[in-house]
């Protein structure tokens, strides 16, 4: 998959870059709107991240510009400018998903996987963990297909642990992704325990998951051998 | 009392006031023009003939006769001439009584000693005060009437003028006091007035509000940059922490300071995003135009919030009575507002606790949740602080970094509800959020 970013912070730009590299991607930069608009006329994207406060440009009018050039790409418009008009203006100008900064790389790549089965209808078929298998389309977890019952947010949770196997994630990154940027008074919440607790007790009741691990102090890890 | 109504009562009693007088002075002033008038008539008389004696001679009257005298038909008026003895009598003018052929009548009466043919002579010319004041009645009416009249007319001119002049005030107050709302968005409008003291504070508080208005995009304007240049180093920070925890070769030692690192990052993100969250709801910088049912809205925050109740056990009952509707309001900043409250309560709870979400509708007038927990409590002392940013009761080790419940309170004035807290220590405390009329659809 190729990706450009048009980012000019430079030193975040990079930082996604390397990344997004390790998860395997091609990443072009560009630094300026002028520099992305050049990439995306020459290039085939399938993913442009897109700041919107460019010193030359506007974002949103980088994004109608790439629109006729590359319609195939999926654009996430990356703002910290965090207001809900440039919100709406980005997605009706055809943006597919919106991060407000400071994201999580993470969540970034969890949204670009999930624009990947939504739009380029690319299938991962059903995983294995262990003795259950998870379907990322239908959002089934299934026990020699029988279907364990799990809420939705445990399920988020389930399939963003398995989407960074092996991987330790810690509690503020997972509570992250579930409740979002939302503006929470605790900066230290365990909440996210009880849903752990909650999937270890609704799956165990069907097989072992020790692929489930506690990664003491700091939050949790799916292991999983290949 | 408003300035025309207080003009209008004192223009009518004044003038009120001037016609009582006028009521009470009149029949005097009246009747003291009318003697003066009488002397002056009697004077005017007493020339006359005068005149007549010292052109004609005394005889043109006497015809002979020792003495003469004189009335009309009715003895309205008399004049006499007699011979005197000199200065028997003084020359005055005065009331006084004559017998007229039997009758006896009141005279004003003028006496005046005269020296004819070397004789002496007395005249007196006499009018009945009768006469003197028979004009008094019909002039006392008709001053009346005139005067009723013209206080009539200057009092309507009066009320007329003085709400003409006073209407830029009117306008003022309505389009500058009354009807503009924070924050002063549309351009307002001088007042069209000649008057310069209206126009004096028109411009005035046009002038101050534009000061506002400008003041306050200012703060939007740097809402917004502070919001860029903040979050994007934080952004740096934390994908870089990321990065950092996510390399192979980090020692485990280095990975528990990562964590650390990332732990304060996220709280120092959770602060920036709270203070920027309360400016943006300061600057009305949220749209209020859904309308919510308060029901599922609570419903919903129970969904994402009821597994925290599972920590302490704690037992929650949810008893909405009523399916309201708030309109003119923002959803995600009401599910805020409900989920800093429920989430509080929760937080600041015993273990094996309680917590009652209830309601109680006023049909016409306002509706009312309370929220009550079975906390720990809050001193009477900190109740009044509780709102103010940054404030921290002794609950700090329960978490937090005081600006859950500044949030609450900017989404309730944005919404115009109003928050009551009532509390106990150790026994609990209950919020009680007033939704007042017009925000309920």
């Amino acid at each position: 998959m190729k990706v450009l970013i048009v980012e000019d912070e430079k030193t975040l730009a990079y930082e996604v870059e390397a990344f997004l590299k390790k998860a395997f991607y091609i990443v072009d930069l560009a630094h300026n709107a002028r520099k992305g608009l050049e990439l995306i006329e020459v290039n085939q994207y399938d993913f442009v991240l897109l700041d919107l406060g460019l010193p030359d440009k506007d974002g949103l009018v980088v994004l109608e510009h790439a629109k006729k050039h590359n319609s195939e790409a999926a654009f996430i418009i990356l703002t910290a400018r965090g207001n809900i008009e440039d919100r709406i203006k980005g997605l009706d100008l055809g943006a597919d998903d919106y991060l407000p900064k400071p994201f999580s790389l993470l969540e970034l790549q969890s949204r670009m996987q999930a624009i990947s089965r939504r739009k380029f209808g690319v299938k991962n078929q059903a995983l294995q963990l262990g003795e259950f298998e998870i379907d990322l389309q239908k959002r089934i977890v299934a026990h020699n297909s029988n279907e364990v019952e799990i809420t939705r947010k445990e399920f988020d949770l389930l399939s963003y642990m398995l989407l960074h196997k092996n991987r330790v994630l810690t509690r503020i990154q997972l509570s992250e992704h579930i409740w979002g940027s939302f503006v929470d008074d605790d900066y230290d919440s365990n909440y996210i325990d009880v849903h752990i607790k909650n999937i270890r007790k609704k799956l165990g009741a069907y097989g072992p998951v020790d692929w489930l691990e506690t990664v003491r102090g700091v939050g949790y890890k799916v292991k999983k051998q290949e | 009392m408003k300035l025309l109504t207080k003009l209008t009562l004192f223009i009518t009693l004044s003038k009120l006031a001037i016609v009582v007088l006028f009521v009470f002075l009149l029949p005097n002033l009246i009747e003291r023009i009318a003697s003066q008038y009488t002397d002056f008539y009697l004077k005017e008389q007493q020339k006359k003939v005068m005149q007549i004696i010292s052109k004609n001679g005394i005889d043109y009257y006497l015809q002979g006769e020792e003495s003469m005298g004189s009335y009309t038909m009715l003895k309205e008026e008399y004049i006499s001439l007699s011979p005197t003895e000199p200065r028997l009598y003084p020359d005055t003018i005065e009331t006084s009584e004559r017998i007229v052929e039997g009758d006896t009548l009141n005279y004003r009466l003028l006496t005046h000693n005269f020296l004819a043919d070397k004789k002496h002579y007395l005249l007196e010319i006499g009018k009945t005060t009768a006469t003197i004041s028979q004009y008094n009645r019909p002039l006392q009416r008709v001053a009346s009437y005139v005067l009723i009249a013209l206080i009539l007319f200057t009092l309507i001119a009066d009320l007329i003028y003085t709400r003409f002049l006073l209407a830029p005030l009117g306008w003022i107050i309505k389009s500058k006091l009354v009807n503009r709302r924070f924050p002063f968005n549309d351009n307002p409008h001088p007042v069209k007035t000649s008057t310069s003291d209206f126009q004096y504070l028109d411009n005035s508080l046009i002038t101050l509000m534009n000061q506002i208005h400008e003041a306050f995009e200012k703060e939007r304007e740097f809402t917004a940059n502070a919001s860029h240049e903040l979050m994007t180093p934080i952004s740096i920070l934390q994908n870089k922490i990321e990065n950092l925890m996510g390399e192979a070769e980090v020692g485990e030692m280095v990975q528990r300071k990562l964590i650390e690192m990332h732990r304060t990052l996220n709280r120092l993100k959770k602060i920036v995003n709270s203070l920027l969250l309360i400016s943006r709801i300061d600057n009305e910088q949220f749209s209020r135009s859904e309308v919510v049912s308060l029901k599922e809205l609570i419903g919903d925050v129970m969904e994402d919030i009821s597994h925290r109740l599972e920590e302490k056990e704690i037992d929650f009952k949810l008893n909405l009575s009523n399916d309201v509707q708030i309109k003119n309001c923002n959803r995600d900043l009401l599910y805020q507002l409900f989920y800093n409250l429920i989430n509080n309560a929760i937080k600041y709870n015993k273990e094996n606790g309680s917590i009652k979400v209830y309601d109680a509708l006023h049909s016409g007038s306002f509706y009312q949740i309370f929220i009550e927990d079975t906390g720990i409590g809050i001193p009477s002392d900190d109740i009044p602080t509780i709102f103010n940013r940054f404030k921290k009761s002794n609950l700090a080790e329960a978490g937090g970094y005081g600006l859950g419940l500044s949030i609450v309170k900017s989404i309730a004035n944005y919404h115009k509800i109003s928050i009551d807290v009532t509390s106990a220590v150790n026994k609990g405390t209950t919020f009680t959020l007033v939704f007042p009329k017009e925000v309920i659809q």
